[in-house]
C-alpha cells in the first residue's frame, strides 16, 4: 500500500517557510484596477481583504492570489473573490485556470456555512459551503493578510449568522433553524474537506474518490436545473449562484487534472508501472482502465460503458469521510460520567457513525442505540431496568408458554404463527457457529423471543425477515430477556417494514426512487424507461437492513452506523443508492430491464465492500441535504411511526 | 447468436412458506439440495435452457415469498408469466387448504388474457418425509381438487431425493410454452435501439 496520510498541508513545515515568503513579499495592494470585473457595481464595499489566496495544489507557484470582498447591495450581501492578474509567481497557470476559481458574485443567501481554520503553523483559511447544492464547498480562502475575525465579523452585521453548537469554528448561515440545517452542520462536513482539497491529498485513493463520484454528476445537474426551474420562477437575483454551481464543473475538471499531475510526480519513484496508467487520469478513454487498476475499487466492465457526457465532466467536491477505527472499551468509558449517564450522546453516535464499536463493546453499546436505554440513565437505574425488565418478559413469555396442546388445537392463529416461527429459525443463519448444529439451545431462544415478540405486539404478529433482524441481536446480547428488549426496540423502527399491507415498504421505497431522481436523474430515466421504478430489486435490502447482502460482521458494522441516525434517520436508502450507483455504469450499459436487474441485485449478496459505500451513502445524504429530506415522506421507516394504535391492525384472517 | 432468438419462458412458483418452492427450483436447475435455504425475501428466479421441438428455450423460473403478507408484490413478479406452479406439503394440511387462495391471487395480479385457460401445475411435495407416514393429504384428494380447477396437472414429488422434479418441470415448461401468453416473447434488439437513443437524448441536456 502507497497510501499516505490526508493531511493538511498548511500545517507543513516548508509551508510555514513559504507562508513568511508569501506575506513579507506580498504588500496590501489596493490599486483598484486589479479586480477591475465587478458584477454589482453600485454596490457598496463593506469589506475588502487582499493577498486573500488560493492553493489549488501543493506548489506555493501555483497559488492564485486575490481580492476577497463583501459588497452590500439593498439588503444583500455578496462575497466577491478576484484573482490578480499579471501575478509573476502564477506563471505555471493560465489565465483560464486564474479564472475557474473567480467568485464573481455569491449571494449570502446562497452560503450555507462558513468554516474556520486556524492550522497551528500557516495562515488561518475560510471554507465556505453553498446551499445551491448543499455541502458542495469552494476551495479553502487563506487569508495572507489576516481579517478572518474581521470577514467573519462584517458578515455578522449583514447577515444571519451563528456558530455551531458543536463547533466552535463553524458559522452557519441563514436558516439555522431549519433542523435540516443543525444536520448538515453536524456532519462537519466543512471541516473534512479541508482535507480533500486537492493541494493537500496526495492518497493514491483520491483519484479514485473523485472518479467514483463522477457517477455522482447526473445529481448536480439535475440540480442545477431544479434550482435553474425553482429560482427563475420567484428570485431572478439568485440565477447568479447557478453560474457558481456551473463553474464547480471546470474547478473540479481542474482539480482532476490537477490530481493527475499529482500522482505522476509522486509516482516516478517506485512506482513506474502505474506511472503510465496514471498520468492519462484525466482522459476519459483510460478512466475505466484506470478504475480497474486501482486496488480500492474494482469494478468489472463486462461491456463498455457508452460515453455518456454526464459521466465525466462535473464532479461533487464533496465525498464522506474516510472511516475511522472502532470505538474500544477505553475511549468508550470518556463517554461516561461517574454514575454512567453519557454525557453526549451526539458526540457519541458521530464516532460511531464513522467508526462503528468493536466488537466485545457491542452488548453495552447496541443497548443505547437501539434505545433500549436512555443515554441519561445511570448505571444503578439500568441494574435496575435489566431485573424489570427480565420479569416483564417473563410474563409475556408465560402467556403463549401456558397454552396447553388441547388448547392450541382450537387456537389456530397460534399454531399458525408458531408453525412459521418454527420453519424459519431452523433456517435462520445455521451455518454461523452461533446457531449451527442439531438441538442448538440459541436457535430455541431465537424461537422463544420471536413467538415472544408475537404475543407482545399480537397485532403486527411474526413475519418472515424478523428472524433475520432477531439474529445479529441475539448473538451480540446474548441473553434471552435483553435481546428481546433490544428487539423491541428495534421493530419500534422497523416495524411497519412488515406491516401487512406493506405499506411500510411502499414508503421506503417510493423515497427511494425519489432520492435517485434527485441524485443521479440519468439513472432515474433508465429506471424510468425500464419499467424498474417500483424499485422492488431493492426490497430484501430494505425490508431485513442488508443482512443478506454483506458477512455477518459487516452487518453488525453496517446496523450500528445506520443505527446511530447520525446524518440521516435514512441513511439505508442512502446506501442502496450509492451501491446502485456503483453499478449504474453496468446497470445502464448492459440495459438491465427489471427482472435482470433483480437478478443482477440479489446476485450481489456478499460482493459489496462496505467501507467505500458508507462514504458514498454519507456523501450522498450530504449532497441530497434539503432536498433528499424533502424527498422522503413523514413517518417513513425507520422514523419513529406517528403514534397510532391501528397502524398495524388491518382485516386480515391469517396469522 | 446473431440470428437465433431464445423465447423466455416465465415460470412463478407459489406456496406456502416452507412448502419447499426454493428447494425444487434448485434441485430441477442445480441437481442440488440443501437444508439450509433462507427463507426467500422479495424474489429471485433460475435460469435453465430447455430444448423443446428442436426450439430453444430459456426457462426463467421465479421464487417468491411464501409468507402471504408479501403476496402484494406479487404483481411486480407475476406479470408476464407463461406457467404457474403451485406447491404444498403433503404433510401440512392448511398448505393444500391454501392452493385454491394461491391460485385466485396470481389470476389477479398475473391477470393473464386467458385465465380459464392459464396454464397450472399443482406439486405434492415431500412425500419423503418420515417414509410417507407423516402424511396428512391423500394423493385422491389432491388429484380431486385439481380435476375440480380444470384438470391441472398433479405431481408428487421430493425435492429433497429429486422425486419426480424433472418429470414435473418437462410438463411445466411444455404448458408454458402452449400457454398462449406470447406476448413477452424476447426481442433484445428491438429493446436496446429505443432506450439507448432515450437515454443519449436525456444525457445531452445537462
Amino acid at each position: 500500500m502507497h497510501e499516505s496520510d490526508i493531511h493538511d498541508l498548511s500545517d507543513d513545515a516548508d509551508y510555514a517557510v513559504a507562508s513568511k515568503q508569501g506575506s513579507s513579499s506580498m504588500t496590501r495592494a489596493d490599486d483598484s484596477k486589479r479586480s477591475s470585473y465587478s458584477d454589482l457595481e453600485d454596490a457598496e464595499i463593506v469589506y475588502l481583504k487582499d493577498n486573500v489566496t488560493i492553493h489549488p495544489t501543493q506548489y506555493a507557484a501555483e497559488r492564485i492570489s486575490g481580492r476577497l470582498k463583501l459588497l452590500k447591495q439593498g439588503s444583500s450581501l455578496f462575497m466577491t473573490w478576484m484573482p490578480y492578474t499579471g501575478q509573476s509567481s502564477n506563471a505555471r497557470l493560465s489565465g483560464r485556470d486564474k479564472n475557474l476559481y473567480t467568485i464573481r458574485a455569491l449571494s449570502f443567501s446562497d452560503i450555507q456555512s462558513i468554516r474556520r481554520h486556524t492550522p497551528t503553523i500557516g495562515w488561518q483559511y475560510v471554507i465556505v459551503v453553498s446551499s445551491v447544492c448543499a455541502g458542495l464547498a469552494f476551495p479553502p480562502l487563506y487569508f495572507y493578510s489576516g481579517g478572518v475575525r474581521e470577514f467573519l465579523a462584517t458578515i455578522k452585521q449583514h447577515v444571519l449568522i451563528v456558530r455551531s453548537s458543536e463547533d466552535a469554528n463553524l458559522f452557519l448561515v441563514n436558516n439555522f433553524q431549519d433542523p435540516l440545517q443543525k444536520t448538515l452542520s453536524s456532519l462537519a462536513l466543512p471541516g473534512s474537506l479541508a482535507n480533500r482539497t486537492p493541494s493537500s491529498s496526495s492518497s493514491p485513493s483520491y483519484g479514485n474518490l473523485e472518479d467514483k463520484y463522477t457517477s455522482a454528476d447526473g445529481h448536480l445537474s439535475s440540480m442545477q436545473q431544479n434550482n435553474k426551474q425553482r429560482q427563475k420562477s420567484h428570485d431572478p437575483a439568485r440565477d447568479i449562484s447557478i453560474q457558481v454551481l456551473e463553474k464547480f464543473s471546470l474547478v473540479t475538471r481542474f482539480a482532476r487534472e490537477t490530481t493527475s499531475q499529482l500522482f505522476r510526480e509522486s509516482l516516478v519513484d517506485g512506482h513506474g508501472p502505474n506511472e503510465k496508467r496514471r498520468t492519462n487520469w484525466a482522459s476519459k478513454e483510460h478512466q475505466s482502465q484506470e478504475m480497474t487498476s486501482n486496488d480500492v475499487e474494482i469494478v468489472p466492465k463486462k461491456v463498455p460503458v457508452p460515453s455518456d457526457p454526464l459521466e465525466f465532466d462535473k464532479l461533487s467536491l464533496v465525498w464522506g469521510q474516510p472511516r475511522q477505527r472502532p470505538l474500544g472499551l477505553q475511549e468508550w468509558s470518556t463517554f461516561l460520567d461517574s454514575e454512567g449517564r453519557i454525557v453526549d450522546p451526539n458526540a457519541l453516535k458521530k464516532r460511531i457513525f464513522y467508526g462503528g464499536v468493536e466488537h466485545n463493546l457491542r452488548k453495552k453499546v447496541w443497548t443505547f442505540l437501539l434505545g433500549y436505554y436512555s443515554y441519561d440513565s445511570t448505571y444503578a437505574e439500568r441494574e435496575y431496568a435489566v431485573l424489570v425488565k427480565k420479569s416483564e418478559y417473563e410474563t409475556i413469555k408465560n402467556q403463549w408458554q401456558s397454552i396447553s396442546p388441547e388448547q392450541a388445537k382450537r387456537f389456530t392463529k397460534f399454531k399458525e404463527r408458531k408453525g412459521l416461527i418454527d420453519k424459519d429459525v431452523v433456517r435462520t443463519d445455521r451455518s454461523l457457529p452461533f446457531y449451527e448444529g442439531d438441538d442448538n439451545p440459541n436457535v430455541r431462544l431465537m424461537h422463544d423471543i420471536l413467538l415472544t415478540y408475537s404475543f407482545y405486539n399480537f397485532d403486527l404478529g411474526y413475519c418472515q425477515g424478523m428472524s433475520d433482524l432477531l439474529s445479529p441481536i441475539l448473538f451480540i446480547m446474548k441473553d434471552e430477556s435483553e435481546a428481546f428488549w433490544c428487539f423491541v426496540s428495534l421493530l419500534e423502527r422497523l416495524g411497519p417494514n412488515f406491516n401487512r399491507d406493506q405499506s411500510g415498504m411502499h414508503s421506503q421505497l417510493f423515497a427511494l426512487s425519489k432520492l435517485v431522481e434527485l441524485l443521479d436523474s440519468p439513472l432515474h430515466n433508465y429506471f424510468k424507461q425500464n419499467d424498474c421504478l417500483n424499485y422492488f430489486f431493492c426490497f430484501r435490502w430494505i425490508l431485513i437492513q442488508f443482512k443478506r447482502e454483506f458477512e455477518y460482521e459487516k452487518t453488525l458494522r453496517l446496523w450500528e452506523v445506520l443505527w446511530t441516525h447520525y446524518p440521516s434517520e435514512h441513511l439505508h436508502l442512502y446506501v442502496c443508492i450509492a451501491i446502485l450507483k456503483r453499478h449504474r455504469a453496468e446497470i445502464m450499459g448492459e440495459q438491465m430491464d427489471f427482472d435482470t436487474l433483480l437478478k443482477f441485485i440479489n446476485e450481489l449478496s456478499g460482493q459489496i465492500d462496505l467501507d467505500p459505500i458508507l462514504r458514498d451513502a454519507e456523501a450522498l445524504c450530504v449532497c441530497a441535504g434539503e432536498n433528499g429530506a424533502a424527498s422522503i415522506p413523514p413517518g417513513t421507516p425507520p422514523s419513529l411511526p406517528i403514534q397510532d394504535s391501528s397502524i398495524y391492525y388491518q382485516d386480515d384472517s391469517l396469522l | 447468436m446473431p440470428s437465433r432468438r431464445r423465447t423466455l419462458l416465465k415460470v412463478i412458483i407459489l406456496g406456502d412458506s416452507g412448502v419447499g418452492k426454493t428447494s425444487l427450483m434448485n434441485q430441477y436447475v442445480n441437481k442440488k439440495f440443501s437444508n439450509q435455504y433462507k427463507a426467500t425475501i422479495g424474489a429471485d428466479f433460475l435460469t435453465k435452457e430447455v430444448e423443446f421441438e428442436d426450439r430453444l428455450f430459456t426457462l426463467q423460473i421465479w421464487d417468491t415469498a411464501g409468507q402471504e403478507r408479501f403476496q402484494s408484490l406479487g404483481v411486480a413478479f407475476y406479470r408476464g408469466a407463461d406457467c404457474c406452479v403451485l406447491v404444498y406439503d403433503v404433510n401440512v394440511q392448511k398448505s393444500f387448504d391454501n392452493l385454491n387462495n394461491w391460485r385466485e391471487e396470481f389470476l389477479i395480479q398475473a391477470s393473464p388474457s386467458d385465465p380459464e385457460n392459464f396454464p397450472f401445475i399443482v406439486l405434492g411435495n415431500k412425500v419423503d418425509v418420515d417414509g410417507g407416514n407423516s402424511r396428512v393429504v391423500s394423493e385422491k384428494k389432491a388429484r380431486a381438487w385439481c380435476a375440480s380447477k380444470g384438470n391441472i396437472p398433479y405431481f408428487e414429488t421430493s425435492a429433497k431425493e429429486g422425486i419426480n422434479v424433472e418429470e414435473a418441470f418437462q410438463v411445466i415448461a411444455k404448458n408454458a410454452l402452449n400457454s398462449g401468453e406470447e406476448e413477452e416473447i424476447y426481442l433484445p434488439d428491438t429493446i436496446d435501439v429505443g432506450s439507448t437513443s432515450q437515454q443519449r437524448a436525456s444525457g445531452c441536456d445537462c
